[in-house]
């Protein structure tokens, strides 16, 4: 199976990844957290009726899957590769995904809204993400009655999300910017217009391996045209400072940064996951800068080293056996 | 800068809030934000932050007392407590005290994005009435056509208008 990662990244030397996410909700129900158990399967099936039962070309592509029948390491590893929520993958109970075969489409049914419409894209392609989204909402605002209100818009469990219902989200990864101490001058600035930089989940001081998520905070006022070009505008400021910043880096000390981490990755026997991301992502820089010249696609690496991506393929492990089965499986992908 | 809850860790996630007309910012570690409720991977927003917000909006008194919303049961303050709303009627129910909250997060109150097909036919009515003399007209025409219910929401409009001056 080709999953979204596999595929070809535009600006992927620092855009990881791209996400598009609508908020939608049928009116008739309460939102998820009050339904009742006979509430959520009625609205799993009118949703399921909606999408895969249309004749739209869209709804061939797409699969209408029963949380109750994914096994609990496959369940998980949707978290890994970003398809679907923590808090959708841990209580699943009741809930449906539909996705894509590259399952670049997911559409979570019963996490916070009835809907998330979710469209995840390697690189850089926002107009394109956006323009899916679009069309499976079309699908669902033909089909069901939605909850829209002429003032407040899409409605929403949480106002926050009211409006638009949309969050246009880029990651970036920015390992010069980082340690040059840009990244709070640039979080103060894109916060001023209604953006918002968070640091990916890592370990004490900074992000995880350098990798930051962009991404629109108000959406009642603003359309999704100039949410997601305004999300364009500035991510593609943030890209072309990097990449300047990258340019100007010592060559022998860039150079020696990075062949270490690639040659821990292709010769270690134990690696933690934490240790996986901090490596991985300085491989990507060494790509960058030209200092490495094999073809490793780093992103497929740091996902499928994840625990339940490895748990889902090799079997239940404790947490030392992950370690040894993610080093093999790294040198495999080097070798 | 450090994380200023934990006041540890190098903050790698910075929000920005308006709370009462005043811009926060937040600076935190990406711990301290996950449990501020801060996802990076649903952006669903910073309920524990959120719901203090609710909290200011509930210390200027209720509107509607100790309703309830006919469609879910939650009071307004079922719903302050939580941050989030207990279903789409909801927002009818509690439009008032909804309203200063939702502005104060999103700086307006106004969609002005996509518009579902379904309701295409009564939007356009409602783009075609943005004006005080427009719905004049509008209520007019539908009294004359005996389309009370919708005469009635178009009165309440206008009267809106009105007390907003
Ligand atoms: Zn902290
Ligand atoms: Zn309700």
């Amino acid at each position: 199976m080709s999953c979204w990662y596999n595929m070809e990244a535009p600006d992927g030397d620092i855009a990881v990844s791209t996400r598009i996410r609508l908020a939608r909700n049928i009116n008739g129900y309460p939102f998820p957290a009050r339904m009742s158990d006979a509430q959520r399967l009625e609205v799993n099936a009118k949703i399921k009726e909606a999408i895969i039962g249309s004749d739209s070309p869209a709804a061939k592509r797409l699969k209408y899957i029963d949380m109750k029948d994914v096994p609990e390491n496959e369940r998980l590893s949707m978290l890994e590769r970003h398809i679907a929520s923590r808090e959708f993958v841990l209580n699943s109970d009741n809930k449906a995904i539909i996705l894509s075969e590259d399952e670049s489409v997911s559409i979570m049914i019963g996490e916070e809204d009835h809907i998330r419409i979710q469209i995840i894209m390697p690189g850089l392609q926002l107009e394109k993400a956006y323009e899916i989204a679009e069309s499976i909402d079309d699908l669902l605002c033909e089909r069901l009655d939605m909850a829209f209100d002429g003032t407040l818009g899409f409605i929403t469990e949480c106002p926050t999300n009211l409006g638009t219902g949309l969050r246009a989200s880029v990651m970036l990864h920015l390992p010069v910017s980082e340690s040059n101490g840009d990244i709070q001058k640039l979080s103060r600035s894109v916060n001023k217009i209604g953006y918002t930089v968070r640091g990916m989940y890592g370990e004490g001081s900074n992000a995880a391996g350098s990798l930051y998520q962009i991404s629109n905070q108000v959406t009642l006022g603003i359309s999704e045209k100039n949410a997601v070009d305004n999300l364009k505008i500035i991510t593609g400021q943030l890209i072309q400072k990097e990449r300047e910043l990258q340019k100007k880096l010592d060559k022998i000390k860039t150079e020696d940064l990075c062949m270490r981490a690639l040659g821990i990755l292709k010769y270690a026997r134990v690696l933690s996951s934490a240790e996986l991301i901090t490596l991985i992502c300085r491989v990507k820089l060494g790509i960058n800068t030209g200092v490495i010249k094999e073809d490793i696609n780093t992103i497929k690496i740091l996902i499928e080293g994840q625990p339940y991506m490895l748990m889902k393929t090799y079997g239940d492990m404790t947490e030392d056996e992950r370690d040894i089965s993610r080093a093999e499986m790294v040198r495999n992908a080097l070798k | 800068m450090l994380c200023e809850i934990c006041k540890k860790n190098v903050a790698t996630t910075h929000i920005r809030s308006v709370i009462n007309g005043v811009a926060k910012e937040s600076h935190l570690c990406a711990e301290c934000a996950a449990k501020q409720g801060v996802d990076t991977f649903t952006d669903n927003g910073l309920s524990g932050m959120l719901s203090s917000m609710f909290g200011d909006v509930m210390s200027l008194g209720s509107p509607s007392g100790g309703a309830r919303c006919k469609c879910c049961g939650s009071t307004f303050s079922d719903i302050a407590e939580t941050g989030k709303a207990g279903c789409p009627e909801c927002y009818k129910t509690f439009y008032e005290e909804f309203l200063p909250y939702i502005k104060r997060v999103h700086g307006s109150v106004k969609h002005v994005g996509k518009i579902p097909g379904r309701s295409a036919e009564a939007t356009a009515k409602e783009k075609g009435s943005n004006t005080l003399s427009d719905l004049k007209a509008e209520l007019a025409k539908l009294v004359s056509e005996e389309k009370f219910e919708q005469a009635a929401q178009v009165r309440d409009k206008i009267r809106e208008m009105e007390a907003q001056g």
